[in-house]
């Protein structure tokens, strides 16, 4: 998509247009999405139900691709950027740039007049398109733009645009390009300033609901269909979701339905205790290369203390062993949802339905959509309205379904581990090396220094091309330790097939976090989670016999005589890895 | 060309006194206005490499210091006139004042050619220059700049001298000093840049393409080659640029139809901003006459040379095309070809206003300097966009509203500004 003429360009005499462009570039995937979305709702406008919320794009300006190019020019960037040097090293050479004169007045004329904080995002030519997996390996920063002076605020500004820009050659993402065969230098970046959807409480930002959508379903629950879709719904900034942490999962199609718990102190402990949002106070630390340097988390009970959380959750009566809607007493809260999803005290669940068939009908597409929600007193009628501000919009890699069955029975001895919930299709017989998180030593303390471990390993194998079969418990790619083995896409990019397990100390739902899954499925990665007890699904002592290659405190890297056959069946949601 | 007959003094006074009859200014201010309030002359005798000793000429003047410390660079020039010097101080003060930097108007120069001048014979005159008015410059009082044929070195030489004979520090004494001596990031590059941020404006105005126009640029020292830059990051075509050439002592045009390569030309260019006409020629440029640059078939014209270089005697040359004039150097037109412009309907964004990019910096480094912390260049260059872009906005406002040409509109409000600063000080 190229940006021509002057129709959109930035004015700083009439800011009055949801989006508008510095440069003359393309505006990268994200952005374009955006855009495309910007129509479709212009043209719904006059339809939208009475039960439904307003939508719209928060508005957005979009640095395009131009710029980058200029700024890596003009600063010489590339020897640094591509010199394999570690990422804060390449992200302060980034920080002592200059941005293209070119743009420069238009930013401090955009800070001088935002007036609310303001979320600096990626948006590249190769991220969110679905042939590439490329979402999430990019930074975006948020910004609370509310410091002293334009000065301040000009300056934090341009250090979130070079942050994002040398996010680009940062590890992770060269490790990307190299799995998907593909050079860091082909890429260009262009980047969103955009406003974030949320209100203020106290020293915090954050939006009352923030959340993904998506028209397809991986793990379809009980009496739900892949085609049913899933949505995800969080308290606070929606780092929580895209991160693969804690959130509320339901189906549109039933969102009265509970997910598939054990029991009542199941449901309360795999739902979601904290949140992230903007810190709106003093700022104790410079750090101008990390992501989160003006990100907060918390714990729920702040939201209460904030006085948001009634429409949120239901509360656990002990006596009864039962959930309640909303806050009417004291008790644990559950962030279900509940006066929202069963009292439809918001008409969400109608609106979101609706939103995911407009992006499905105009992708001709599966799709995932990211959302957040802010409240604001109506003036005339003295109660709240809510806004659904649309973030993004990408189209979804939907699982190819075989018909053949490929899983047939097979002897127990056989087996060296079983599923009945996976992605993916086929039969796979070119691996030899399994790595394995031992279940013994297993604890949720040391999962940062598995990721670490793990990753060294996966280097070795990526570099001698052999593909390995990766076992570990929780949820592979959370930013959360406690829920999983906090590992980045680049540091398990030699998987061929991942089983995700759980163990007694550890069993959320299994993954869920959008950009991870959709990096599985673009690389036709096997998955297979396991929610039964571990001991007896996957044959460990068969695995402890064979010769080991690398061991550590708390990973097994072993190689087998031959090849293990890892087959499965997505239409029977089954899989079957055979010794 | 009628050089002889071309005094760029008296041309500021008749620009001045239109102005004056349009503003109904009193017959006071317009006697203090339409002359410098000082003006020093002085020798600089400088022993010379082979053992002579030669004098040379320099001048100081200060046009009027209403609104604030003066401020004006020092040019060295073999063909140096008071009357320019005169001139170049009172552009100085509207240049100050248009783009509303608390700053009066003053110039200096010294006669001499620094191509023909070893580094020591400059650096002495430098100092012979600073030796001759150190008590009446300073940095609340006229405050030096680089300016034709003088540089980051020139300045440093001067403050040094400044220094040595006040026995104090005093980085704000002079401005243009290379970044790390107590220079701004983004001065060399403010003039042109200044230039075009300007012409962003002029043609966002005429609702014209940026990236569908094409510009000719006379000149390819410091202010051209900053200016071709940015418009090029813009999405602007240059096709044409004319330089000095030391050597045959005329200018050439060099012409690509396809438009410039900068890097190409900065690559074969000398530090004076002469290009090598033979390396031009490998590269496929078209070597033409110093002047073709105004009569090429393009939408931009950017005179960012000399004075006096667009006349009556080849005003008519300028091609139908030519849609905006933004005058990067000082005084290019003439008041008569100034006439034709303005009856052809050409958009001109005036001199002082279109090159004020450089004084504004200058002012923003003397700032950094009082406060001895420095700015990154993100924070010049934006601050700098936006006095531009604001200038420019109230000039063509007050044009549109009154129906003014450019260039009168942006005298009105800079010699209102100064003139309204006299009368508040109670000098007239």
């Amino acid at each position: 998509m190229e940006i021509k003429g002057n129709q959109r360009k930035y004015s700083r005499e009439n800011r009055t247009q949801t989006f508008d462009f510095l440069g003359k570039g393309e505006p990268g995937g994200k952005a374009a999405g955006l855009v495309k979305i910007q129509e479709i709702l212009d043209k719904q406008l006059d339809q939208t139900e009475d039960n439904e919320i307003a939508v719209s794009i928060p508005r957005m300006t979009v640095i395009l691709t131009d710029i980058f190019d200029q700024f890596m020019k003009q600063n010489d960037l590339y020897p640094i950027a591509l010199s394999s040097s570690d990422d804060a090293f390449i992200a302060h050479a980034f920080q002592k740039a200059s941005l293209p004169p070119a743009i420069v007045g238009d930013l401090r004329n955009l800070i001088a007049i935002a007036d609310r904080p303001l979320a600096v995002r990626s948006s590249s030519l190769l991220e969110d398109s679905s042939a590439e997996p490329f979402a999430g390996v990019y930074a975006t920063k948020m910004l609370p733009n509310n410091q002293q002076g334009i000065e301040n605020r000009f300056h934090k500004l341009t250090e979130a645009i070079k942050f994002i820009y040398s996010s680009l050659f940062f590890s992770d993402s060269r490790d990307y390009f190299d799995t998907i065969g593909r050079k860091v230098e082909e890429e260009k970046m262009a980047v969103i300033i955009q406003d974030v959807v949320g209100n203020r409480y106290g020293d915090n930002f954050y939006p009352f609901i923030s959340g993904v959508g998506r028209t397809y379903n991986y793990y379809p629950m009980q009496n739900s269909r892949r085609e049913d879709g899933i949505i995800n719904l969080a308290l606070g900034l929606g780092k929580t979701i895209v991160d693969g942490g804690t959130a509320w999962i339901y189906s549109p199609k039933s969102p009265q339905s509970p997910p598939p718990v054990n029991s009542n102190k199941d449901m309360l402990d795999n739902s979601q205790r904290e949140f992230w949002s903007i810190k709106m106070g003093e700022i104790k630390e410079f750090n101008p290369i990390s992501e989160i340097e003006f990100m907060q988390k918390h714990s729920i009970d702040q939201a209460e203390e904030d006085g948001i959380i009634s429409l949120l959750c239901s509360t656990y009566q002990y006596q009864n062993d039962r959930f309640i809607s909303g806050i009417p007493e004291r008790g644990a809260r559950l962030l279900d949802f509940s006066p929202i999803l069963k009292y439809n005290k918001i008409p969400l669940n109608a609106t979101l339905k609706r939103l995911l068939q407009l992006c499905r009908e105009e992708y001709h597409s599966d799709v995932e959509i990211e959302f957040a929600l802010e409240k604001s007193i109506n003036v005339t009628s003295g109660k709240p309205d809510y806004h659904l501000g649309f973030l993004q919009v990408r189209t979804m890699l939907a699982l190819t379904e075989n018909k053949n069955r490929i899983c047939a029975d097979h002897p127990q001895s056989e087996i060296l581990a079983e599923s009945s919930s996976v992605l993916g299709n086929g039969t796979r017989e070119d691996i030899f090396d399994i790595v394995f998180v031992k279940p013994d030593t297993f604890s949720a303390v040391n999962s940062r220094t598995i990721a670490s471990e793990i990753a060294q390993i996966n280097r070795e194998l990526t570099r001698d091309k052999r593909p390995y079969l990766l076992i570990g418990f929780g949820r592979w790619g959370s930013s959360d330790p406690w829920l999983g083995i906090p590992v980045t896409w680049s540091m398990i990019s030699g998987a061929k097939a991942i089983i995700e397990a759980t163990l007694p100390q550890m069993k959320p739902d299994l993954s869920q976090g959008s950009h991870f899954f959709h990096n599985l499925i673009a690389f036709g990665i096997f998955y297979l989670s396991i929610q039964e007890e571990i001991k007896k699904s996957i044959d460990w002592n068969w695995l402890n016999t064979q010769k080991i290659i690398t061991e550590t405190e708390h990973v097994s890297h072993i190689r087998c005589s031959h090849n293990i056959k890892v087959i499965v069946d997505c239409i029977e949601n089954k899989g079957v890895i055979l010794k | 060309m009628d050089t002889k007959a071309f005094n760029p003094f008296r041309m500021a006074q008749e620009q001045f006194d239109k102005v004056a009859d349009i503003l109904n200014l009193d017959q006071g201010s317009r006697e203090l206005l339409r002359n410098p309030m000082r003006e020093y002359h002085f020798s600089i005798p400088v022993r010379m490499d082979d053992g002579t000793t030669k004098v040379f000429k320099g001048f100081r003047v200060q046009h009027n210091d209403a609104r604030g410390p003066a401020k004006g660079g020092i040019r060295f020039h073999p063909h140096e006139t008071i009357d320019t010097v005169k001139a170049l101080s009172t552009w100085m003060t509207w240049k100050c004042s248009v783009v509303d930097i608390p700053l009066g108007g003053s110039k200096g120069g010294v006669i001499c050619d620094p191509h023909n001048l070893s580094a020591r014979e400059q650096e002495l005159i430098c100092r012979g220059w600073v030796r001759q008015i150190a008590y009446n410059v300073g940095p609340l009082r006229d405050v030096p700049a680089p300016d034709v044929m003088t540089n980051g070195q020139h300045m440093l030489w001067m403050l040094d001298e400044y220094e040595t004979i006040h026995g104090k520090k005093f980085p704000g004494f002079i401005t243009g000093k290379p970044v790390g001596m107590g220079g701004s990031l983004g001065r060399t590059e403010a003039t042109g840049y200044g230039v075009v941020f300007t012409l962003r404006e002029a043609l966002r105005e005429l609702n014209i393409n940026t990236a569908e126009t094409t510009a000719s640029v006379q000149g390819f020292g410091n202010v051209a080659q900053y200016a071709i830059e940015l418009y090029t990051q813009m999405g602007g075509k240059v096709i044409c640029v004319s330089c000095w050439d030391q050597n045959e002592q005329k200018s050439f045009s060099f012409k690509k139809e396809t438009g410039v390569d900068l890097d190409e030309l900065r690559s074969i260019t000398d530090r004076f901003g002469g290009i090598d006409q033979a390396k031009a020629k490998e590269f496929g440029y078209e070597i033409l006459d110093g002047e073709a640059w105004l009569s090429q078939e393009v939408d931009i014209l950017i005179p960012a040379a000399m004075e006096n270089q667009i006349r009556k005697d080849n005003v008519d040359s300028i091609s139908k095309k030519v849609k905006v004039i933004a005058e990067g150097a000082n005084g290019p037109t003439t008041p008569e070809a100034d006439e034709v412009i303005h009856k052809n309907g050409i958009f001109v964004i005036p001199d002082f206003l279109a090159n004020a990019g450089g004084v504004t910096c200058s002012y923003f480094e003397q700032v950094q300097c009082n406060m001895n912390y420095y700015w990154e260049k993100d924070e010049v260059l934006s601050k700098l966009d936006i006095k531009m872009t604001s200038a420019f906005l109230d000039v063509s406002r007050l044009a549109r509203t009154k129906d003014l040409y450019m260039r009168d509109a942006a005298y009105i409000i800079a010699i209102n500004r100064v003139a309204q600063a006299c009368k508040d000080r109670g000098w007239v």
